[in-house]
């Protein structure tokens, strides 16, 4: 006697593409979403900055950007004196936070013992925890009393004979405004590089040691170099950062609208123009603010731009790819 | 007896002399230009950390005689009236950076997915905008905020929430893709030989990996918008009684201490001091929080 | 290095003993027959007398609806509106009012734009601002609410006498044509004090600012045609001059900042024991700023209104010229009964003494003159509600 086995179905072979079941597509798609929701949003931005400058346009043309005279009582509306103070200061901020933020980030990567590693990360990081407005206080009647009486006078003796240190020492300026910006960008500085620079492969490391590197060339000729991209990442955000501090700058830099000739000068940013004059401005002096605002957009995309050719002409095409 | 025999010069010992004795003379200048840059290295940490021992210690000084019970719990008071506190302004605080943080992490992390898996000209767009959005100032963000938001529906703690979110986005955008970026090539390819979906790769190999970077992102920018002060300016109104509805206007940190250190009076300074101490502390204990958190993360992936 | 200002000590409740003065002045008044004809012999005081229902008044103010307020503006008068609202708030629990120092500009535009229930201002509203409140909003009440006065404050190393100072030697160091502590018009100004030969530093604001207006403005009075710079909460100050945002930024770089010299409220100054000039009133007197000789100053014109507001450089020996009213801003149609009921009964609580003019020597504010009392209250009855009904009374 023969049985007939109906055979059995197989089961289905456990989908071993994990629980998310989520598509390819659907998974890009999500991405995507949030992707065009952040360019919304920034063209959102962009669109109402541009329609409440536009009066500012209107009336005055465009020459007023690259004017002298800011003199709004007498429809003066002069812009140069701003837009070269924000760049004189993000310039001394980010002249002094790249080479000593680099400095410390390797320190922190590679230098310092393991054990006390977490601890100095975040000391150098609590420099982030301090409000805006509290650097300013402090800056202003702390730091400036010093820099007046003594950073600034040591100075102009040993470095008089550039022409950049004329003028009497005040202690509010530029140069005073500069140091405290460093300070404020430094944790952003340190703390995205130190990241970026400790993940790079441990084979590159020592295949440089194992050549005969001193510990300064594996850093110098292996790490640096790998980590290239994301180290334009921590600059790139530290001196966004610096571009766009309002409360500090303000109450340190001596809010004067005039061309600084001098480090130690007292100068104005666009940004703190605007705090200093947005509550109470209506007219052609508001729509002027805002055009402010657009030109210091426009500085940002042009600093971006050039910190990213730098990379790119430097590094060559292969920038990115030992980042991964 | 022993002859000392010249041996006539041999080409090949000679120049295998010559060439170790170079590199042993640079060895040494080599090793010395090493420890000079390390130890430019070094001095480097210290220059970073005396201002912030500086800063720290001013705001102790100044803030710590501020804090008592009342600071706490009560919400700020004219001048003259004792027993004035925060209280108001860190409920502020809370619900606005609360709300910013609930929007901006998750949105910012996926894009940062995005930008980190994608090459085209579109994501280098997106990359440009973003760092670029790092660089408005916050008080234009503040103006922003005005106009979208405050002249429409009148100031409200989701105005301030709305600037604020607008700053940390491009923060945790442009942290988050360097941290994804950061995840070697060949633990996706491996996942991917494994037969993974993307979503599944995202979500069980490149974020797990990339999260103590991703953190450090987040920390950031949580520091950061608690900190600034300029877009809270423009947009929550300030309210010196208790609130907790976003809808309606409020205090918040930032804008007490701005608001009360301009005070021609001490004990309305002292509280400016004792808020900005708070932020300082609470700042200092996500960062150490995070850190430990961090590094727990790292030690059960190994 | 700073002095301390006698007249700090002298500083006397002047609204209390000035309304029981009014008081007795009505009664003699009304206890003589009134002979119209011939000048007043009777002793009314300078600033005015306050009205006789002023107690009935302010009773009924404390019976406004319960709810919140929220207004917003100048930060001069933040200190004295938080502590009089806060005084309000304890006499009638159930309603706050929640006033932010933005600006007085900022204040404005939240005005105009409807965000607040009032705004104040150290400079009423020009007729270009007004120009932007909607047409159908109705006209716009604007009433001072407390009177201030602005100190020239200085920081020179060795110099503890207190200077004097005049209109053209001011205009002449703001303008930045007197360089030096010892030029010849303050050392003439000032025989028997050793004034260095080091260079002035002007201490001025960065932001817009009602007490630029009021200095200005009294600068300008003071040198027609000598002063050029204007009248404005904004000033295109000469390079020389160092900037900063906020009184306390001034007044926070005055101290830190040795041979310098700038102008910061006065109360900001008597609070933080800044040496401050005497200055020289139309009178020929030099006057040391202090709520007496403020208030002496007021008392010379209570007749301000919104388009005449000006009160720097008034005759009288003992005026201190350098003073101004601040100002709050209300719509005279009220759109809602409960809120326009609320709004008023604050603001005509906080205007008066007995309400909360009281507290204003406490913070070293000037109390409103009883004339000026008088027109604030008579100018609130005429605000009405959704019906026409005024809604202030007694």
């Amino acid at each position: 006697m023969t049985v007939v086995e109906t055979p059995r179905p197989t089961p289905a072979p456990p989908d071993v593409r994990g629980r998310l079941r989520l598509p390819d597509r659907g998974y890009r798609g999500i991405l995507a979403v949030a992707a065009a929701l952040v360019a919304a949003l920034a063209a959102w931005f962009l669109v109402s900055i541009i329609i409440q400058a536009k009066p500012a346009f209107s009336t005055l043309g465009f020459s007023w950007i690259l004017q002298k005279t800011w003199d709004p009582t007498h429809g003066k509306y002069g812009l140069l004196p701003f837009i070269l103070g924000t760049l004189e200061v993000t310039a001394i901020a980010v002249v002094l936070a790249v080479p000593i933020g680099l400095g410390t980030a390797l320190a922190l990567a590679y230098l310092v013992p393991a054990r006390t590693r977490a601890a100095l990360s975040t000391t150098v990081e609590l420099l982030a925890a301090v409000p805006s407005v509290v650097y300013g206080l402090w800056g202003l009647v702390v730091l400036a009393p010093v820099f007046r009486d003594t950073v600034e006078p040591f100075l102009t003796s040993v470095l008089g004979w550039t022409g950049l240190f004329n003028g009497p020492d005040q202690g509010v300026g530029l140069l005073l405004a500069g140091v405290i910006l460093f300070v404020m960008i430094l944790p952003t500085m340190v703390a995205i590089s130190r990241d970026v620079l400790a993940v790079v492969p441990n084979e590159q490391l020592e295949g440089a040691m194992a050549l005969g590197a001193t510990r300064w060339q594996v850093l110098r000729k292996v790490v640096v170099p790998g980590a290239r991209t994301g180290l334009l990442g921590a600059f790139t955000l530290a001196t966004g950062r610096a571009l766009g501090e309002t409360v500090a700058v303000a109450l340190v830099i001596g809010n004067s609208p005039y061309i600084a000739h001098s480090i130690k000068s007292p100068a104005a940013t666009i940004p703190s123009l605007i705090v200093n004059n947005f509550g109470e401005a209506t007219g052609t002096e508001l729509a002027v603010l805002f055009g402010a605002g657009l030109v210091l957009l426009v500085i940002g995309i042009a600093v971006n731009s050039v910190a990213r050719w730098l990379v790119w002409s430097t590094a060559g095409p292969s920038a990115g790819a030992t980042a991964r | 007896m022993t002859v000392l025999v010249d041996l006539p010069a041999d080409p090949t010992v000679e120049r295998r002399r010559a060439v170790q004795a170079a590199a042993a003379s640079s060895l040494r200048r080599r090793k010395l230009a090493s420890t000079a840059a390390l130890g430019v290295c070094w001095v480097f940490l210290a220059v970073a950390v005396v201002p912030l021992v500086a800063v720290v210690a001013y705001v102790v000084a100044k803030g710590l005689p501020a804090w008592n019970a009342d600071f706490f719990t009560n919400s700020t008071v004219p001048e003259g009236i004792p027993g004035g506190g925060v209280w108001n302004a860190i409920v502020g605080t809370m619900v606005i950076t609360g709300i910013a943080i609930v929007v901006t992490v998750p949105l910012g992390l996926l894009v940062g997915l995005f930008l980190a898996e994608s090459e085209g000209r579109v994501a280098a767009a997106l990359r440009f905008t973003a760092d670029v959005m790092t660089g408005i100032p916050s008080i234009t963000v503040g103006i922003f905020g005005y106009i979208a938001i405050v002249r429409n529906y009148g100031y409200s703690g989701f105005a301030g929430a709305f600037a604020i979110g607008f700053i940390m986005l491009p923060v945790i955008v442009r942290a988050g893709e360097s941290a994804f970026r950061g995840v070697p090539t060949s633990l996706n390819e491996a996942a991917l030989a494994l037969g993974a979906r993307k979503a599944t790769i995202a979500r069980r190999v490149v974020v797990p990996t990339a999260l103590p970077g991703v953190i450090t992102g987040v920390l950031l920018a949580v520091a950061r918008g608690l900190g600034e002060t300029a877009p809270l300016l423009l947009t929550i109104g300030g309210n010196q009684y208790l609130q907790w509805n976003p809808t309606k206007q409020m205090a918040a940190l930032p804008t007490t201490i701005y608001n009360s250190s301009s005070q021609p009076y001490a004990d309305q300074v002292q509280l400016a001091w004792g808020a900005a101490l708070l932020l300082v502390v609470v700042v200092l204990v996500l960062s150490i929080g995070s850190r430990l958190l961090a590094a727990r993360l790292r030690k059960e992936r190994r | 290095m700073t002095s301390i200002d006698q007249t700090r000590s002298t500083r006397a409740r002047r609204a209390a003993p000035l309304a029981a003065l009014g008081l007795a002045a009505a009664a003699l008044l009304s206890a003589c027959s009134s002979s119209s004809s011939t000048p007043t012999t009777t002793t009314t005081p300078p600033g005015g007398t306050l009205s006789a229902s002023n107690a009935a008044f302010l009773a009924a103010d404390l019976k406004a609806p319960a709810g919140t307020l929220n207004a917003s503006g100048s930060t001069f008068v933040q200190p004295f509106f938080t502590s009089a609202f806060y005084a309000y708030t304890g006499k009638n629990q159930g309603l706050q009012v929640n006033y932010q120092g933005v600006g007085s500009g900022a204040g404005i535009t939240a005005f105009e734009s409807g965000t607040v229930a009032f705004a104040a201002s150290d400079v009423p509203m020009a007729a270009s601002d007004l120009a932007k409140v909607p047409a159908s909003s109705g006209p716009v009440i604007q009433v001072p609410d407390i009177l201030g006065g602005v100190a020239v404050a200085y920081n020179v190393p060795g110099v503890s006498a207190r200077l004097k100072l005049d209109g053209p030697t001011l205009a002449g160091i703001f303008d930045g044509t007197i360089t030096t502590w010892n030029a010849s018009q303050i050392t003439a100004l000032n025989p028997g004090v050793t004034l260095p030969s080091h260079a002035i530093v002007p201490e001025v604001r960065a932001d817009s600012s009602g007490t630029t207006y009021i200095f200005t403005d009294y600068l300008k009075s003071a040198n027609p045609t000598a002063w050029t710079l204007g009248t404005s909460k904004t000033i295109a100050w000469p390079a020389s001059a160092v900037q900063t945002p906020k009184n306390s930024g001034v007044a926070a770089s005055i101290q830190s900042t040795p041979y310098s010299i700038g102008y910061i409220e006065l109360s900001y100054a008597i609070k933080n024991k800044f040496a401050y000039a005497a200055v020289k009133n139309a009178a020929g007197a030099y006057v040391v700023p202090s709520l007496n000789t403020v208030a002496a100053d007021a008392d010379q014109k209570t007749g301000v209104s919104s388009t005449d507001f000006s009160i720097v450089n008034q005759p009288g020996a003992t005026s201190y010229p350098i003073s101004g009213y601040s100002w709050a801003i209300l719509l005279q149609k009220q759109t809602s009964d409960t809120t326009g009921a609320q709004v008023v009964k604050v603001l005509d609580w906080t205007t008066h003494t007995g309400g909360g003019q009281d507290l204003a020597a406490g913070l070293d504010y000037v109390a409103l003159p009883p004339a000026v009392q008088n027109q604030v209250r008579t100018q609130l009855l005429t605000v009405t509600g959704t019906t026409g009904q005024t809604l202030l009374s007694k």
